[in-house]
């Protein structure tokens, strides 16, 4: 009996083991077989020079700084409207059947496909706002699709602030805001921050929300202002890969731009999580 | 209103939802006195303590009825400000809870954000840390986490933080419940010290407790007030029964 309750624990065990050694040589392997294919196109050139002889050529860098504008615009968007919907929903909504379906409709909205999100800012901020294709029409877009992921991980992190907080500002007289302000928000910053790394991976790395909303072809000129179309490093690589004049010529260039993208999106995760880190070293409880 | 009292419950009835946690309250609290309440768990004296700073509007689904006074005023009129009430009623709770700052910012946190302060804030801080008898402790270590002292010193800070705002009333829930005896002795001799300028009421489940410190005790039972007197009488010749039973530890 024993015997027979102890093997089957091993065996799970083992099957938990694998699981997880299954994602990271899934993980492993796909970054290893990018840098070994995209390794030597790596140069200075090509992150600092744009494309030349029809894309065949030359580097990629308005694709590069296209999706850091894109990112840094999705996050400027959705980061303030994503925590302040959260804190509506944690700290002042009475929670009653209109939070539920709230709630409901941010799951969906979560659930909705990008390119979904890409018609969506065709329509809306494309034509009927008039933004053409352009840096603020993408960026729009994008924030609102890392939004409902922000709006869950700031939830969760206000709601990890321990209630005797709240209660302690409270009852010395300062008001509520105040309270969110200068007691809970600061407390939930790093939980927060957390949550929106994911976000900001997901916005780096999409294609279809921007492709038809910020996303160009081909420009070797750089933006001038938030209404200029840009190169991104994703749409690029859909482009080299199925539209580009001589799509095997440009096979190392798409491992190339693969492997900068990559790098961008963990750049800037790896940034986000330095200001996580130093912001829990402050944390004090 | 008699100028020694200073709040006055004229039958006040509170409900959480549709269960009623206390029926018709009628009662005085006198200035510059410390008055207990008790009453076994779930009697209605928390729920009371949380009434008079309106701590209890936090809770969705809560109801007041009846009238509480305080300085002429119905506390629940609806022209009132809670904001405006708490900063005259301090409150104390049950476990230490200091916020994530350094110890000064812990003091100085209500006074800077209240907009009628004036004066100056070391000085105020200063002030309230040697009211609350933590100055001589903490003076050198002003700017380190309130979060590493012990937790008696953090229920003084408590305490410290709330007197910061010149309050009228000191509202204590149970303020020594989660600490030793020996910083148990240094809260009680405080609050000795302290109701010559603010008057206490404190909730405690130590008997001991309210007969060695408050000067008024008022005993609830199932959200009534069974019987409220000097802390003398009731420890010593109770007039109802009930209290006796429960004082001396034969239920509750």
């Amino acid at each position: 009996m024993m015997r027979w309750r102890y093997l089957k624990q091993s065996a799970f065990f083992a099957l938990v083991r694998a699981s997880a050694l299954i994602i990271t040589l899934t993980l492993g392997g796909i970054i290893l077989y990018i840098l070994m294919h995209g390794y030597s196109v790596i140069s200075w050139e090509f992150i600092t020079k744009p494309p030349t002889d029809s894309m065949t050529q030359g580097g990629i860098m308005p694709a590069i700084l296209g999706t850091i504008y894109l990112t840094l615009g999705a996050i400027a968007i959705g980061l303030p409207l994503g925590v302040a919907s959260a804190i509506y929903l944690t700290e002042y909504a009475i929670q009653g059947r209109m939070i539920r379906l709230i709630r409901v409709g941010i799951n969906c909205l979560a659930g909705v496909p990008s390119v979904v999100f890409g018609l969506f800012g065709l329509a809306f901020f494309v034509i009927i706002f008039k933004f053409g294709s352009s840096i603020l029409a993408g960026s729009l877009t994008l924030g609102f699709l890392i939004l409902p992921t922000i709006i869950g991980a700031s939830e969760e992190a206000l709601k990890s602030v321990p209630q005797t907080f709240r209660e302690a500002s409270l009852a010395l007289g300062v008001s509520k805001w105040q309270t969110t302000y200068r007691i809970v928000l600061p407390n939930a910053l790093p939980g927060i921050l957390t949550g929106s790394i994911l976000g900001i991976g997901r916005a780096a790395g999409e294609t279809a929300p921007i492709m038809f909303t910020a996303a160009a072809f081909f420009t070797s000129k750089l933006p001038s202002s938030i209404f200029d179309e840009v190169m991104a490093l994703p749409y690029h690589i859909y482009v080299l890969a199925t539209a580009g004049t001589n799509i095997e010529a440009t096979r190392p260039i798409q491992y190339g731009t693969v492997l900068v993208l990559v790098a961008v999106v963990l750049g800037i995760n790896l940034v986000a999580i330095l200001i996580r880190g130093y912001m829990r070293r402050n944390k004090r409880w | 209103m008699d100028s020694n009292i200073i709040i006055k419950l004229n039958n006040v009835n509170f409900y959480y939802g549709n269960n009623r946690a206390l029926t018709d309250i009628s009662m005085t609290f006198r200035k510059n006195k410390v008055t207990a309440l008790i009453g076994p768990s779930g009697c209605g004296k928390s729920t009371l303590l949380r009434l008079l700073n309106r701590m209890n509007d936090l809770i969705d689904g809560t109801r007041v009825e009846g009238e509480i006074l305080f300085e002429e005023k119905n506390i629940y009129d609806p022209e009132i400000d809670p904001v405006e009430i708490r900063k005259k009623v301090g409150m104390v709770f049950q476990k230490p809870n200091p916020f994530p700052k350094t110890i000064y910012n812990n003091i100085a946190y209500g006074p800077k954000l209240a907009s009628n302060n004036t004066g100056d804030i070391n000085t105020l801080v200063e002030q309230s840390l040697k009211q609350a008898v933590l100055w001589d402790e903490v003076k050198d270590i002003l700017n380190q986490s309130a979060m590493k002292l012990s937790g008696g010193q953090q229920q003084r800070l408590c305490i410290a933080r709330a007197l910061a705002m010149k309050p009228d009333i000191l509202l204590m829930d149970e303020p020594t419940s989660a600490l030793d005896p020996i910083s148990t002795a240094k809260i009680e001799e405080l609050i000795e010290e302290l109701k010559k300028n603010y008057t206490i009421i404190i909730v405690t489940h130590n008997m001991q407790q309210a007969a060695r410190i408050s000067d008024e005790t008022a005993f609830f039972y199932l959200g009534n007030l069974v019987e409220y007197n000097k802390t003398e009488k009731i420890f010593t010749n109770p007039d109802v029964k009930h209290t006796e039973d429960y004082i001396t530890g034969r239920f509750g």
